[in-house]
Parts: structure tokens; sequence; C-alpha cells
């Protein structure tokens, strides 16, 4: 045991001092939420307001037809109405983009909607400019919703009269089943894609890197073993990779603080993130960053230079990803079959306990068999590192 | 003291090393019966061309790989059965040993100190002595990276003497230095037999050898051509030079 942590405290220091690492698994995962979440919630925020603020020009043909609508619809801010003349005129200067909109009346608009028909508008939108539409389509139901309460009154009812039931509608859910469900995928993902990343860097250091500086060489005359050599190594693979997970945690809640966000929802962010789920996740992330380090380490010793391990490690990447996105699929949940798979397991795991349904037997079996993987994939690393074709190759 | 005994090493070869080494053998004996002695105090060569067998020879010795057949005893320590026992005994520096960039010196001997169970004034002591006889205080605390060449190589000489080994086994150990890197590799194996160590050092630098060695070894293709004292070699030198006898005796093999 002394010559394990002989080894790894060395590795650590060695690790700790090399720019690569603290950029890559501090700097990184420390800063990429902060970043993202301020510049994407700047740039909503200014676009939203942007769109607000627009000016909307909407090009009308009357048709014949009143003008009492349009002229309501003018003394509302931020719209400009032209009237054309011309249906397939207006048609054109919509989708050249000198109109923002088109509304043409039907030539019997009027005298339908007198006659208690349907009164016909053609309605001109670019679906690239599909805000701009939804925007306009709000005010034209709040022309609308005049239009209908005049003809109950000249009937002498109320709108009561056609929307005859009124529903209450009482949700149950806990709202962090809610966010469980449609968000709980995402804290999983985060926490995977830094660990396999934060693996990923020490375990080509350690050994392809060892290997290419020759100094893996003096090691091995070294009176320490083989296996302790390999564990020493291996902590500090899984333990740099939870390190890059939790500092990308830390990134994600001074994020979320950054944000102007809504006080109730903040504290139900806070109420899930409970130090109890944050210690459940790093027990199912523990055995998951062995088995990483375990898949990883292999490769590793096989290749002869840093940059050959870098090439083979660096596509697993993506394998990683795929399975670590099931947890943003609906209907995909923790049960008998994918409380086996790898990484799926995890993420359904986690998204689970945060929605408050989870099940302690499939957590249990998902926790073993992480285990149970873990514990393959050391001995697959353990031969791979025995083989001194492997090692001095 | 070192005794090999009926030493086999024999690899593994997939389709393309077959390939490339023009070979149907599945199997290739790059070490082929060797048996030698090298005693305390005395400087044994072991010569060879490239491709002779030397490193696989010495990677055995210092454990790194294990042998396929015979034995190896290192002060006494069958190194098969009880190789970290062994491994304390030894120390191993090659020309291009690689040293971890990113550390001190202070902190690379004490690294591999520790790993050799080394008390901590033992370690203060020797790495005083070293430090003081290379000239290595005013980079001592200074990283890895930022030293030359020559000021690796003296880290290394200390990080291969700092747990005071037995038997000192050297690799080519001036290959690719320059002049004044390679005079303090053989100071220090001259150093080494004047503190009775064992010392074994593979070369096919003949002007190294005859300036150094006590006993000789000639090994080529994995088999051992010649296995004397120094003096016997040149006693019963049939070529002009070391080097002609050298190159005649692989030659006839």
């Amino acid at each position: 045991m002394k010559k394990i942590l002989i080894i790894a405290k060395k590795e650590f220091l060695d690790m700790l001092r090399d720019r690569r690492t603290m950029i890559r698994m501090i700097l990184i995962p420390l800063l990429v939420f902060p970043l993202i979440m301020n510049i994407v919630t700047r740039i909503q925020s200014s676009q939203s307001q942007k769109l607000a603020e627009k000016v909307l020009t909407v090009g009308y043909v009357l048709h014949g037809q009143s003008r009492t609508g349009i002229d309501r619809m003018s003394t509302v801010p931020n719209y400009t109405f032209v009237e054309y003349q011309d249906s397939a005129l207006l048609h054109a200067e919509v989708k050249s983009g000198k109109m923002d909109l088109g509304l043409a009346y039907n030539s019997t608009f009027d005298s339908d909607v007198l006659a208690g028909k349907n009164g016909s508008r053609v309605l001109y939108f670019r679906q690239a400019d599909y805000e701009d539409f939804e925007r306009f389509q709000t005010l034209l139901k709040r022309e609308d919703s005049l239009m209908v309460d005049n003809r109950m009154k000249s009937i002498g009812q109320t709108y009561a009269f056609i929307d005859p039931t009124q529903d209450v509608e009482i949700n149950t859910s806990d709202p962090k089943e809610v966010i469980g469900k449609y968000a709980g995928g995402m804290l999983p993902y985060i926490f995977m894609a830094f660990l396999f990343m934060g693996c990923m860097l020490p375990a080509i250091d350690l050994f392809a890197g060892e290997k290419e500086r020759g100094t893996i060489e003096t090691l091995l005359t070294s009176p320490v073993n083989r296996t302790q050599i390999l564990i020493g190594k291996m902590i500090v693979v899984t333990s740099m990779g939870l390190l890059s997970a939790s500092v990308a945690l830390v990134g994600l809640f001074i994020s979320l603080n950054m944000l102007d966000m809504d006080s109730g929802l903040m504290q139900m962010i806070n109420d899930i993130l409970t130090p109890q789920l944050i210690l459940t996740l790093y027990v199912l992330l523990i055995p998951l960053a062995f088995f990483f380090a375990g898949v990883m380490i292999p490769i590793s010793v096989y290749s002869r230079s840093f940059k050959e391990a870098q090439s083979i490690l660096t596509p697993l990447n993506i394998l990683m990803v795929l399975p670590a996105m099931t947890g943003f699929f609906p209907g995909v949940e923790l049960d008998y079959t994918t409380a086996f798979i790898p990484i799926v397991n995890v993420v359904l795991a986690t998204k689970a306990i945060i929605a408050g349904n989870a099940d302690m037997v499939l957590i249990a079996i998902t926790f073993t068999s992480l285990i149970l993987l873990a514990a393959l994939s050391i001995f697959i690393s353990w031969r791979q590192f025995g083989k001194e074709s492997m090692v001095l190759r | 003291m070192i005794k090999v005994e009926g030493l086999f090493k024999e690899f593994k070869l997939n389709r393309k090393q077959q390939q490339e080494n023009g070979t149907s053998e599945a199997i290739y004996r790059a070490v082929d019966d060797v048996s030698f002695e090298c005693k305390p105090g005395r400087i044994f060569s072991l010569l060879g061309p490239n491709g002779a067998g030397k490193t696989t020879t010495l990677r055995m010795i210092s454990t790194m790989i294990q042998p396929t057949r015979g034995k190896i005893e290192i002060c006494g320590i069958d190194v098969a059965k009880k190789p970290n026992e062994a491994r304390k005994k030894i120390g191993f520096l090659t020309g291009s040993t690689g040293l971890y960039e990113r550390l001190t010196p202070d902190e690379v001997l004490k690294y591999f100190a520790d790993l050799n169970d080394v008390s901590k004034a033992d370690f203060e002591r020797r790495k005083e002595q070293y430090y003081t006889l290379l000239d290595m205080h005013h980079f001592k605390s200074k990283k890895i990276g930022q030293l030359s060449t020559g000021m690796k190589q003296k880290v290394s000489i200390t990080r291969t003497m700092i747990h005071d080994p037995e038997v000192v086994v050297f690799d080519e150990p001036t290959s690719g230095l320059d002049v004044i890197t390679a005079e303090n590799i053989i100071t220090l194996i001259r150093n080494c037999r004047e503190q009775n160590k064992t010392v074994i050092f593979s070369s096919h630098i003949l002007t190294e050898v005859d300036l150094l060695c006590d006993d000789l070894a000639i090994i080529t293709k994995g088999k051992l051509l010649y296995n004397d004292t120094m003096n016997a070699f040149r006693n019963q030198m049939k070529a002009e030079t070391l080097t002609g006898e050298f190159i005649r005796i692989v030659n006839e093999a």
C-alpha cells in the first residue's frame, strides 16, 4: 500500500504541474458553464427584447371591407400598417422582406361576419421569421375576441355560451419529478462527459506518455511490482476524472447563481442538488470512473506514444456521449434491462433519483453491475500492463 | 555479483513482424543459451552489434522482462522468485533514460529513494554527496524540463545511485551523449568499481570497452561467442586491433 501511495502522490504532483491538465481538466470545466450560460442568456434576452421592440410592418388589402379592425390594431405600439390594393403584390413584398407580414380580407368578410359565418382572411408570413407571425397572431386573436363578444351581445349571451365547460387543473406531480423527467438527464450527462475527459488525459500521460519519455524502464527496475504501479496510476486517473467532473459541477452552480432566475425555480434546484444526491451520484460515478480508466489504460499501454493513444481514445468520446444522452429521451426509464447497460444505467438512475421515484433494487443492480464492470476492466488493464510486449512495445 | 545460467528469451512474432523480419517463424529467439558471471569490483562488458541481444539480456537482469528459460541471480537472489528483493540491489541506467520533466531533481530523487525504501538520513546524505560530486546544487530545484542534456544525465546518475545499489546495469550508457556528459558516465562506472560494486555495461563502442572493462563477453544473434577477461581477449587476438578482432569473431559466428 505504501508503494501505491508513493506512486499515486508522485503522479498527482506530475499531473497537476502540467499546464494542459490544468486547462483541460480544471479551468475549462470550471468556466464552460458560466461562460455558455452567460452568453446564451445574454443573447436570448437581447434577442427577445429586440423582437418585442421591433416595429412590424404589416401590409393589408381591404378588398372593400371595413377598416375598423385595422384602425384599432394601428393604435397598438410597434406596428405600422400599410395599405395595398393587390393581394399578389402584397404576397410578393412579404416574400421579398419589404413587408414583415400581410393580411388580405376576403371581399365578403364583413357580410359573412354579420351573417354569423366565418369571415375569411389570408395571412402572409415567412417561416424564417416565425416569431413575428406569432406576435401578430396574438394581436389578431385579441381583435377576434372583440368580434366574438359583439356577436354574443347581439344575441344576448356571454362568452360562456360557446365555452360551456370550465376546467380547474390541479397538477399533482412534485416539481422535482417534472424537473427529473425533463432536465434530470442533464446533470449525469455533464458529470459523465467531464469524467471521461478528466480520465483521458492522465490515462494517456501516465502510460503512453511514460513509455514515450522512456521513464517506464526506470520504474520497472524499481522494487515495486506492476500491480502496485497500475493501481497507483489508476487511482490518479480516476481521481482526476472525478475532480474534473466535480469542478464542472461547481461551474454549474456558479452559472446557475449568476442567472437572474426565478427564486422558486432556484429554490427547487437547490432542493434537488442535495448533498445526498451528490453523494449517490459519486457512489455511482466512482465505479464508472474505474471502468473508464480500465478501458483507457489498456489502449494507452498498447500505444507507443501520447499521440497514438490520443488518436485512438478521442473517438471513444462519441461512444460515451451517445449512451449518456439517453437521459434526454423521454420514456427511457431505468428498468431490469437498462440497469445493466453501463453509462445508460448511471444516467437513468440519477434521473430517477432527482425525480424522487428511484427503485432501490434497480439502483443496487446498477451499482453492482458497475462494480463488476469496473473489476473486469481493471483485470483487463492488469493483464495488459503485465505483458512486457505491450509495456516495452 | 550477477550469475546468469542458460538464459533464453523468445518473442512471439505476429504476421506483420514476421514480414518485417523476413521470416516465417512465429518465434524469434533474442537470447540463446547465454551464461556468464559478473564479479564485484570488476566491470563486465557485454559487447555486440545492434540487435545482438545485449539490451534484452540486460533487461532480463534488471527484471524488466522475464526470461523464457534460464536463471539469473543478483547477489544470490533469484530474480524470478524475488524480483523486488533483486531490484533493491540494482541500479539501471541507459543513455536514453527519461526523467519526469515536470518534477525537480529533488522530487525525482525522493520518489526513487522512497520506492527503494531508503531512509531519510541515507537519502539526504547520498543526495548531498552526489550534488557536490556532480555540481548539481544550482539546479536541484529547477524543473527537469528546463535542464540541459548534461544536467539531466547528472540527475539520472544520482537517481541510479540513490539507493546505493550493489549491482549497476548500464545499457549503452553514453549512446547519444556529448563528450563531456559521456565522461561523467565513464567516471561513474569507474567509481562503482572502486566501491566494489558489480558493474555490467553493454556497448558497441570498442574504445569505451577497452578503457573500462575487466571482463568481456561478445554476443551476436543472441549467442555468446566469447566470455573471458579483457586481458585474455587481448592475448588471444588474431587481428591487429580490438575492432578488427571483434569483427572477426562476429563474422566467424
